[in-house]
């Protein structure tokens, strides 16, 4: 493990051993092969009592409330929270837009690529040390590659070198990669999306609930450089399309107050379909350092523990 | 619109400079590879239109700048003289100015006359258009004179009004003769007139010349003619026709005549002050006025017995042109009518010596000589008035002598001698006698001038009645004023500068002629003739303006309050005047009293191909013909300007970051 530490780029020891004490919970029931930290729908046998129940021949005997019994003279099963491990899928975007990274002083020169595989190499990390099963694909037109969730040290290895190897390239079909990725996961798993979300957000809407209408726990890190917002040039551009789209020639003094106005519009349709979807949205500026954004996520997470 | 810099307009290309530049800047864009195109599009297709136009908007103020700014350089000039367009300032401006009496006539409104108003025209317009030497030629000496400037105009004394007549032709040639002298180089003709016909000679044949000798020119002249061709048709003018003084009973009179002109479509009937003026005392007679002519005869004004020489005035009240408003009038004794009679044949010479001796009224007095051509030494040339010379042609010093007669202003009738000698007098001699069995008739003669003419009653002289049995040919240069069947002349003229020289083709003598017989048209001859000399020899003498016959002007006196005319203008400036004895009246010619005015077409066709603009002008027009806008155009540069910055300015409500 350290020798994978020391050889990746996007992973920083130093923020993973300062990471390490903050757990990453799910937010949702999750239904793991072995016992973990994580809230499991079934019954189980930690020390957090979950309910009584009536006794129903065939129940194990030894789960008895005695004292229940002598107080109301009924047979009643005192039953505890299960817990379990969580298969946590990493949904890496390496449409060609992930490649913009603006030079601006805020930006740190960091590309939103390499952004996205500190931010995924980082929560693979830590996932697996809790125990939890990884796994990775990398979305663009299409699911290019994917490699399902395994709780083992070697599996984090492909899945890093998978992160690692992600290049942006081709055009974005995010849409239709996180409908088959909800039809192809079957069990209910984290699934962490690293995107810009450079589409249509009524169409992420559709695809937000058919994730969520397959149980699983949602978590969006939505990247965006300081320059896509500000749109700060002062010469006529010609923007060409890192996607293989038409270029745009423009003289940003004219069209700045509409760019900004179709941003603002872009967000303000995102987060309404954020909050009809109930998922975990982290909108990530790129002059944000990702450990700070990372303990904002897990904090996050970890207050809102117990949902179940 | 006309520019005084036109050549720097060759800078208008430059109005290409933004869109050039634009161009080039839009070659110099940075290229990014752009991850964020969805809202780029949405910017791009909301903003596309608005885009546009203000980008065309910028480009547009910018052209309009660096246009306005040439534009102001070159200073353009508000008019509608595009004649101005061709070249800028001149090296030689000439302006003719017509300073006739018709030219003081005044707007209906009143203010500055017709030749104030092309005064000050003409000064703000030349100062402002500018050339390298100002030439003055005016309409009463005609004689080229350089000015300081065009505001000279102004001040000159011999800018301003005068009662003599124009000569425009006259005016041009004296142009076209000091371009040709002093080889001047690109030269403006600026013309101030009122078109009036009397003035422009437009049936001149001078004008073919004019137009062939300017368009010789090696430099090209530009002409510009500054036209007032307005008619007053309220203005009323005064004419004295004849002044005789008599004797009475009590004392002497003064019989006036005097024509009254208004517009020729008057028909209304006025009540007119008319008042008369003999020697500073003053009478005044109310005259009803209907239809646009009046004459009243022989008003008669009480005089003192012993007043028998002197001047006066007849003047109305004042109305749209005050130059004919008034006339000067001298009166006298008239002088003597003496007629020398030289005849070698007696049947003629009674006839002669009886029309010229017989005076038409009573107080004149006619005397007629009969003397042979070697008594003509002893003559005093100076008290004769006509000589009536039937005999061999003159020849040596009594030719000399006639001549000098001649140039005096007196007048000869020649007729044909017994037996013609073939010499030769004034360029013409006596051919043969004609002679047949019927008499020869009077195919045309001239009644509207001349000895000819029809009488102040307006009845023409029975010249037609005339018999003609025997005539003599002329041969020379002569203009014939009566013309025998077969095109013979019976009356010629030689033209003479001064004096009247006259071919009789017949004599009086009963086998010759009825010209005896039936008297009428001998005696209106003669007499006609006799008064024409006696004229010259009379004490009390009315010129024309600018016509001094024979006077020397710089040794007049003013018998009238002064004016404002130097010594040598006084031929030109109407009034009464003394040159030692005699007593001079100077007023506007006749022809000045004619209203009528040159169209468009007809000015635009005596210039033909020369390069001319013409523009009408109003008297009293207080507006500059020509102004310098350059202001407008900077005001306009200063504008695009403004827009251009405003329309480039980036947003100041921009918003930096997009959070929500």
């Amino acid at each position: 493990m350290i020798s994978d530490r020391q050889s990746r780029s996007f992973l920083d020891p130093q923020v993973l051993s300062r990471l390490a004490g903050i757990p990453l919970f799910a937010r949702r029931p999750m239904q793991g092969t072995v016992s973990g930290r994580h809230a499991s729908p079934h019954r189980g046998s930690s020390v957090e009592f979950a309910e009584y129940r009536k006794y129903v021949p065939g129940d194990d005997l030894r789960r008895l409330d005695w004292r229940a019994f002598g107080r109301s003279d009924r047979f009643y099963v005192k039953e505890f929270e299960a817990d379990t491990n969580l298969r946590c899928c990493l949904v890496l975007d390496t449409s060609g837009s992930m490649g913009f990274g603006s030079t601006s002083p805020g930006s740190k020169g960091v590309t939103k690529i390499e952004y996205a595989r500190r931010l995924a190499g980082t929560l693979g990390y830590l996932a697996t040390q809790q125990g939890d099963a990884v796994g990775a694909a990398c979305v663009a037109k299409g699911i290019v590659r994917t490699l399902p969730p395994r709780r083992n040290a070697a599996h984090l290895r492909l899945v890093l070198d998978l992160i690692e190897e992600a290049k942006p390239e081709g055009e974005t079909q995010l849409v239709d990669a996180l409908h088959e990725l909800a039809e192809t996961i079957r069990q209910r798993a984290l699934i962490i999306i690293i995107s810009d979300l450079f589409v249509d957000p009524s169409l992420l809407a559709s695809c937000f609930q058919h994730l969520r209408f397959r149980r699983h726990d949602v978590s969006v890190f939505h990247l965006l450089d300081p320059q896509e917002i500000s749109f700060d040039f002062r010469r006529p551009m010609r923007f060409v399309d890192m996607e293989g789209g038409p270029s745009i020639f423009a003289e940003p003094n004219d069209i700045i107050d509409r760019y900004t106005k179709a941003v603002q519009q872009y967000l303000v349709d995102l987060k309404k379909v954020v909050l009809d979807s109930a998922i975990d949205y982290q909108r990530i500026s790129m002059d944000e350092d990702y450990e700070q954004a990372l303990v904002r996520f897990l904090v996050g997470r970890a207050q809102s523990k117990g949902l179940r | 619109m006309s520019f005084l810099q036109p050549w720097l307009l060759v800078g208008l290309p430059l109005v290409a400079l933004p869109i050039i530049i634009h161009l080039i800047n839009q070659r110099r864009f940075q290229t990014v590879r752009w991850g964020a195109m969805m809202f780029l599009l949405a910017a791009h297709r909301m903003s596309r239109g608005y885009s546009r136009v203000r980008q065309w908007l910028i480009l547009a103020a910018r052209t309009l700048a660096i246009a306005g700014l040439i534009f102001a350089i070159s200073r353009p000039l508000a008019s509608g003289w595009l004649g101005l367009a061709a070249g800028g300032s001149a090296d030689t401006t000439i302006i003719l100015l017509d300073r006739s009496p018709s030219m003081q006539a005044r707007s209906a409104e009143g203010g500055d006359s017709k030749l104030d108003t092309g005064r000050k025209q003409l000064a703000q317009t030349l100062q402002t258009v500018g050339s390298g030497r100002w030439i003055l030629i005016e309409s009463a000496n005609r004689t080229p004179r350089e000015i300081e400037s065009p505001a000279a105009l102004l001040d000159l004394p011999d800018a301003g009004p005068a009662s003599s007549s124009a000569d425009l032709p006259l005016m041009l040639q004296a142009a076209h003769d000091y371009i040709r002298n002093n080889r001047t180089g690109q030269t403006e003709v600026w013309l101030c007139s009122d078109l009036q016909e009397n003035d422009w000679s437009a049936d001149s044949g001078r004008w073919d010349t004019l137009r062939d000798a300017f368009l010789e020119l090696p430099q090209g002249v530009r002409f510009q003619l500054l036209a007032y061709p307005q008619v007053s048709r309220t203005n009323t003018s005064v004419r004295v026709t004849n002044v005789r003084r008599v004797n009475t009973t009590d004392g002497a009179e003064l019989l006036v005549s005097l024509h009254i002109a208004r517009d020729a479509n008057a028909s209304d009937k006025i009540t007119l002050p008319v008042q008369f003026e003999i020697e500073g005392a003053r009478s005044s007679l109310n005259v009803e006025v209907t239809g646009p002519h009046f004459d009243l005869k022989d008003h008669r004004i009480p005089l003192e017995r012993s007043r028998q020489r002197g001047w006066g005035r007849v003047s109305i009240p004042a109305d749209a042109n005050p130059a004919d408003d008034d006339f000067f009038f001298v009166f006298d004794n008239p002088p003597p009518r003496r007629t020398i009679i030289v005849a070698d044949d007696g049947e003629a010479e009674r006839p002669l010596q009886l029309v010229a001796s017989i005076a038409p009224t009573l107080d004149l007095k006619c005397t007629a000589e009969v003397l042979s051509v070697e008594a003509l030494p002893t003559v005093t040339w100076e008290e004769i008035a006509l000589v009536l010379w039937q005999a061999p042609l003159p020849t040596g010093k009594t030719a000399d002598t006639l001549k000098s007669f001649v140039e005096r202003g007196g007048q000869i009738v020649f007729l044909p001698p017994t037996n013609p000698t073939g010499d030769e007098a004034f360029g013409v001699k006596w051919k043969n006698w004609n002679t047949g069995d019927d008499p020869r008739p009077i195919e045309s003669w001239r009644s509207d001038d001349d000895l000819l003419a029809r009488t102040l009653g307006g009845a023409a002289l029975p010249v037609g009645q005339l018999e003609v049995r025997q005539y003599c040919g002329l041969q020379g240069e002569v203009t014939k004023l009566a013309t025998l069947r077969g095109g013979d002349p019976l009356v010629a003229r030689v033209p003479t500068k001064r004096g009247g020289v006259y071919f009789l083709a017949t004599t009086p003598a009963p086998r010759a002629s009825s010209l005896a017989t039936s008297g009428v048209v001998l005696y209106a001859f003669v007499q006609r003739a006799l008064a024409t000399g006696s004229a010259v020899l009379s004490k009390a003498r009315q010129l024309d303006g600018g016509n001094p016959d024979g006077e020397i002007p710089t040794e007049w006196s003013r018998l009238t309050e002064a004016g404002d005319s130097i010594s040598t203008e006084l031929a030109h400036h109407r009034g009464a005047y003394k040159a030692e004895d005699r007593l001079l009246a100077v007023n506007r010619s006749v022809v000045e009293d004619n209203a009528k005015v040159l169209t468009n077409a007809q000015v635009a066709e005596l210039f033909g191909d020369l390069d001319f603009t013409q523009v009408e002008d109003h008297a009293g027009n207080i507006d500059s013909l020509i102004q310098e806008i350059w202001r407008l155009f900077l005001i306009t540069m200063l504008i695009a300007l403004v827009l251009e910055a405003a329309l480039c300015l980036p947003k100041v409500n921009r918003t930096p970051g997009a959070t929500t």
